[in-house]
C-alpha cells in the first residue's frame, strides 16, 4: 500500500506582509507516520491549518486520496476523516467529555437536532479506547485535569478522523507540548497504536519524541520545506542544525561585538518561586550585560518574564534592582522601577494597533502631563531611522505595519523614553525576516551598550547565540545551566547546512 | 489624536442625518429655525449634553456609567435642601458629593473587579433610593443662590446652562487632545493590556474617568435645578437612554477606543432635534423612541471595530 492519503501542492498562504507559506510541496503516504520541526515561524502550523480547513491556501491545492479539495470550514475536512488537534486546543467546559469530542460533528449522536446520548457516547467512547480508556464519555469536561483534556483533544481529532470508511488522516500540532512525562508517554503510544491504520502528520518540538513515532522527518524553515529524513537515518544533533541553519548564519554574517565590559550587578533574583511556573530560580543580569533564557515549552521563563513585568506575582524569593529590594505590586509599578518588558504577543500586548507609530513610541514615557506633538513626531523620526521600522509616515497606524516593524515599535517604545535599567523581551525574534532581524539585534545589543540589564527570553538556543553574553536553560521550571553563550554554541558551530 | 480620527465616511454620517432631520422638521414647521424654538432647543439639550459629556470619556474607556442619570436627580434635590442652610456654598458641595460618587463606582469596579454595567447599575438604585429618601417628592427652592439664578437665564438668546455644558464639552475636549490623560484613556480603550504593559496606570485612569462622569452628572442636575426651580428625585431618569443613545449616534464606539466629545456635540443635536422636532411636527409620540432605536443600531452597525473584536456578542 503506498496511495498518498494527503499531498499538499505548493501551498502559498501570506498574512499580511508576510508570507507565512512560500510554495510547500508535503505528502503523506497511508499508514506513514510523518514528523514535521522547525524553528517558531517556520510556518509548521499554518499548513495544518490549511490542510485542517481552519484556513484557506493563497495558491496551490490540497488533495485527499488522490481527489483535489477545497475545504469550506473546519467541518468540510473533518467529514472527509481528517482529525485536526491545534496547538493549543479549547474545550467548552460546561459539557460532557463526549459532547466534547463531536462537537459540530455529532453524526449518529444526533437526530433530527435531538440528542440520542446513548450514541453519542457510544461514539465518543470508540474514539476514547484508543487514547485513555479511562476517561468516561459521560465525565463533565471541567473535571477533567489539563493532561486529561489533552487527551481528549487527540480523541476529537481521531472521532473526526473515523468518520469516513477511509483510513484515517490525523494532524496534530504539539500535541506533547506542556505534558508531563506520563502525559507524553500515553500520547506517543496512542500514536503508536494508531499506526498503519492512520496517516499521522505529528508537529512537534522535541525531537527525540519525533524520532521515535515517525517513520519520516520533514524540516521547514521560513515557509518550505528545506529537508527530509527517514527517521532511522537521522539524529536530533542532526535535525537540529537543518532547523537552526539560517539562525547561525545570520549570526555569522552580522558578527558580534563583544568587546565591552559589562558593569555592576542591575537585576538579582534570589530563590524566585511561582508555582505553576518556576521555583527556586537565581539570576543575576548586570548593566551592560545581554543575558539569554531559554527552554522548551512550560519550562518556566515565558512565566519568569511575566513576573518580571509586573504581571504575576512571585510567591517566594526577591527581586533586587542596583541592589534595593523591590516587590511589584503591577506592571505601572514595575516601569517604574525602570523594568521594559516587550512581551512575545505583540498584537495584542505589544502595541495599540489603532494609535500611530508616533503615539505607541509616546505610550510608555511618563514624564509631564502635556503631549507635545513636535516632540514626539522628532523623536519617532529618530526611532524610525535607527531602527529602520519601515512605514509611510510616523502618523501612520501600527496596524498597517508589518509584523517585524510592529516588533521594532514595541521595542523602540522603550528606547525612546528614560533609559531602562532593566529590559526584559520575551521572544523579540519569533516570525521576523533576516534584515528585521538583524535590527532587532542591533537595537537590543545597543541598549545593553547604553547600560540596560537585558534579559532575552527564546525558545532557540541558536537564536540566543547571535545576541547574548550568557544563556541559561531552564528546564521544568529550574535553571539546569548558566553558561557564557561561546561553551553553550560551541556544539552548534557547525558548517551552515541547507537541503533545498 | 492622529491615528484615532476615523474615517471621513463614519464622521459625516452624523452630520448628514443632523441635516436630513433639521430640513425634514422645518419642512413641517417653519417655525422650526425661529429664534425662540432655537433656545427651546438649546435649554432642552443642555441636561442631556452633560450628561453624554461624561459618558462619552467612560465610553472611550470602554466601559459604561448606567448611574449618570440617577446621580444628577440626587444632586437636585441636595441642592434644593442645602440652599437655604448652605446658601452660595450648596452647589460646589453638590458636585463635589456627585464626583466623589463617580470616583467611588470607579473604584469598586477596579478594586473588586465587577463590571461597570453592574457597579453603575446597582448606582442607579442606590443613588435614586437616596434621593427618594431625602426627599419623597418636589423640592421647591427655598431660598436664594445667584449662581441658580443666573444658570437659569439667557444672555442673547444664549441659555447660560447650554454655556456652561458647552464649556464643559470644550474643557474636557481638550484634556483629550492635549493631556497624556486622553491618550491614555484612548489606549485603554483600545487595548487595555497593552496600556497596562506599558506603565499606564490603568486604575488610576478608570477612577478618574469615572469621577468625571460623576461631575458632569452633578452639573446636569444643577442645570436642571435652575431650570425648573425646584429638584425631585426622578427628575433626569429619563434623560439616561437618550444621553447613552447620543454617544454612540454619533460615532463612538460602544467597544472602546474610537470616538471622540466632538461626535457627541452632533449625537446630542440629533436626540433633541428628533424629543423636539417630533413635538413640533405633530407626529405620536411613539416616533421618538423608535427612530432612537433605530439610529442607535445604524449608528452601532457604523461605528463598531470588528477587526479588534473578532467575535460580536
Amino acid at each position: 500500500m503506498n496511495a498518498v492519503a494527503i499531498r499538499a501542492e505548493g501551498l502559498r498562504k501570506r498574512y499580511g506582509d508576510h508570507e507565512v507559506l512560500q510554495g510547500v510541496t508535503l505528502d503523506v503516504q497511508a499508514g506513514e507516520v510523518v514528523g514535521l520541526v522547525g524553528e517558531n515561524g517556520a510556518g509548521k502550523s499554518t499548513l495544518l491549518e490549511l490542510l485542517a480547513g481552519v484556513a484557506r491556501p493563497d495558491e496551490g491545492r490540497i488533495v485527499v486520496r488522490g481527489a483535489p479539495v477545497r475545504w469550506r470550514r473546519p467541518r468540510d475536512a473533518a467529514d472527509a476523516g481528517i482529525g485536526f488537534m491545534p496547538q493549543e486546543p479549547s474545550m467548552v467546559p460546561g459539557i460532557t467529555v463526549a459532547e466534547n469530542i463531536l462537537l459540530g460533528r455529532e453524526g449518529a449522536g444526533m437526530r433530527f437536532g435531538l440528542v440520542r446520548w446513548r450514541a453519542m457516547n457510544r461514539l465518543a467512547d470508540e474514539a476514547l479506547r484508543e487514547i485513555d480508556p479511562t476517561i468516561a464519555p459521560g465525565a463533565q469536561t471541567q473535571s477533567l485535569s489539563f493532561q486529561q483534556r489533552r487527551r481528549v483533544a487527540f480523541a476529537r481529532a481521531l472521532a473526526a478522523g473515523t468518520r469516513t470508511p477511509e483510513a484515517p488522516v490525523l494532524l496534530l500540532d504539539e500535541p506533547t507540548s506542556a505534558l508531563d512525562p506520563d502525559g507524553v508517554e500515553a500520547l506517543l503510544r496512542g500514536i503508536e497504536r494508531l499506526r498503519a491504520r492512520a496517516s499521522i502528520v505529528f508537529v512537534s518540538h522535541r525531537l527525540e519524541d519525533v524520532l521515535r513515532v515517525c517513520d519520516r522527518i520533514v524540516v521547514m524553515a521560513d515557509g518550505r520545506c528545506v529537508a527530509e529524513r527517514a527517521a532511522a537515518a537521522t539524529t536530533a544533533q542532526e535535525l537540529q542544525h537543518l532547523m537552526a541553519g539560517r539562525t547561525l548564519a545570520v549570526e555569522m554574517a552580522y558578527g558580534r561585538d563583544r568587546s565591552h565590559a559589562p558593569g555592576r550587578t542591575c537585576l538579582e533574583l534570589k530563590q524566585l518561586t511561582r508555582i505553576p511556573g518556576y521555583a527556586d530560580v537565581d539570576l543575576a543580569v548586570r548593566s551592560g550585560e545581554v543575558m539569554g533564557l531559554t527552554g522548551a515549552t512550560a519550562s518556566g521563563c515565558h512565566e519568569l518574564g511575566r513576573t518580571l513585568s509586573g504581571i504575576d506575582a512571585p510567591q517566594r524569593g526577591r527581586m533586587s534592582i542596583d541592589g534595593r529590594i523591590v516587590v511589584l505590586r503591577d506592571p505601572a509599578h514595575a516601569v517604574a522601577h525602570g523594568i521594559a518588558y516587550v512581551p512575545a504577543d505583540r498584537a495584542s500586548e505589544g502595541v495599540v494597533g489603532a494609535l500611530s507609530v508616533a503615539e505607541n513610541l509616546a505610550l510608555a514615557d511618563r514624564t509631564g502631563w502635556r503631549i507635545d506633538r513636535r516632540r514626539e513626531r522628532a523623536v519617532a523620526a529618530r526611532w524610525i531611522e535607527r531602527l529602520r521600522i519601515a512605514t509611510p509616515s510616523a502618523s501612520t497606524r501600527v496596524s498597517e505595519l508589518s509584523g517585524g516593524n510592529q516588533q521594532k515599535v514595541a521595542l523602540a517604545k522603550w528606547l525612546a523614553g528614560p533609559r531602562p535599567r532593566v529590559l526584559v523581551l520575551d521572544d523579540p525574534l519569533r516570525a521576523l525576516d533576516v534584515r528585521a532581524r538583524r535590527d532587532v539585534v542591533d537595537a537590543i545589543r545597543a541598549a545593553a551598550l547604553n547600560g540596560s540589564a537585558v534579559l532575552v527570553i527564546a525558545d532557540a538556543l541558536e537564536e540566543l547565540a547571535a545576541i547574548c553574553d550568557r544563556v541559561a536553560v531552564m528546564r521544568d521550571g529550574r535553571i539546569r545551566e548558566d553558561r557564557s553563550t561561546s561553551a553553550a554554541t560551541r556544539a552548534l558551530r557547525v558548517p551552515v547546512e541547507r537541503a533545498a | 489624536m492622529d491615528a484615532v480620527r476615523s474615517n471621513a465616511a463614519s464622521s459625516l454620517a452624523p452630520t448628514a442625518v443632523l441635516a436630513v432631520l433639521v430640513i425634514a422638521v422645518s419642512a413641517f414647521a417653519p417655525s422650526f429655525l425661529s429664534a425662540y424654538s432655537l433656545r427651546v432647543l438649546a435649554e432642552e439639550s443642555s441636561a442631556i449634553l452633560l450628561l453624554a459629556t461624561g459618558q462619552t470619556l467612560v465610553v472611550i474607556l470602554g466601559r459604561i456609567d448606567l448611574s449618570t442619570a440617577a446621580i444628577a436627580s440626587l444632586v437636585s434635590v441636595l441642592v434644593a435642601l442645602a440652599v437655604p442652610r448652605l446658601g452660595a456654598a450648596a452647589v460646589p458641595a453638590a458636585l463635589l458629593l456627585a464626583t466623589a460618587i463617580g470616583a467611588w463606582q470607579g473604584v469598586v469596579h477596579v478594586k473588586a473587579r465587577v463590571p461597570s454595567f453592574i457597579v453603575t447599575l446597582a448606582g442607579i438604585g442606590l443613588w435614586s433610593g437616596i434621593a427618594l429618601a431625602v426627599a419623597k417628592t418636589t423640592v421647591p427652592i427655598a431660598g436664594r443662590d445667584p449662581f441658580l439664578e443666573w444658570l437659569g437665564q439667557s444672555s442673547w438668546g444664549m441659555p447660560h446652562a447650554f454655556a456652561l455644558a458647552l464649556a464643559t464639552l470644550a474643557c474636557f475636549h481638550a484634556a483629550m487632545v492635549r493631556l497624556r490623560f486622553g491618550r491614555e484613556l484612548h489606549a485603554i480603550g483600545l487595548a487595555e493590556r497593552v496600556a497596562l504593559l506599558s506603565g499606564v496606570p490603568v486604575g488610576r485612569v478608570v477612577v478618574l474617568t469615572f469621577a468625571a462622569s460623576g461631575l458632569c452628572a452633578g452639573l446636569a442636575g444643577t442645570a436642571m435645578v435652575a431650570r425648573s426651580g425646584s429638584g425631585n428625585p426622578s427628575i433626569a431618569d429619563s434623560l439616561l437612554l437618550p444621553s447613552i443613545a447620543a454617544v454612540l449616534i454619533g460615532g463612538t464606539a460602544i467597544t472602546g477606543g474610537h470616538g471622540s466629545l466632538l461626535r457627541t456635540l452632533l449625537g446630542v443635536f440629533i436626540v433633541v432635534v428628533l424629543r423636539v422636532g417630533v413635538a413640533i411636527a405633530g407626529l405620536a409620540p411613539a416616533f421618538e423612541p423608535l427612530a432612537y432605536g433605530l439610529l442607535v443600531v445604524v449608528a452601532v452597525a457604523a461605528t463598531i471595530d470588528r477587526r479588534s473584536i473578532g467575535i460580536v456578542k
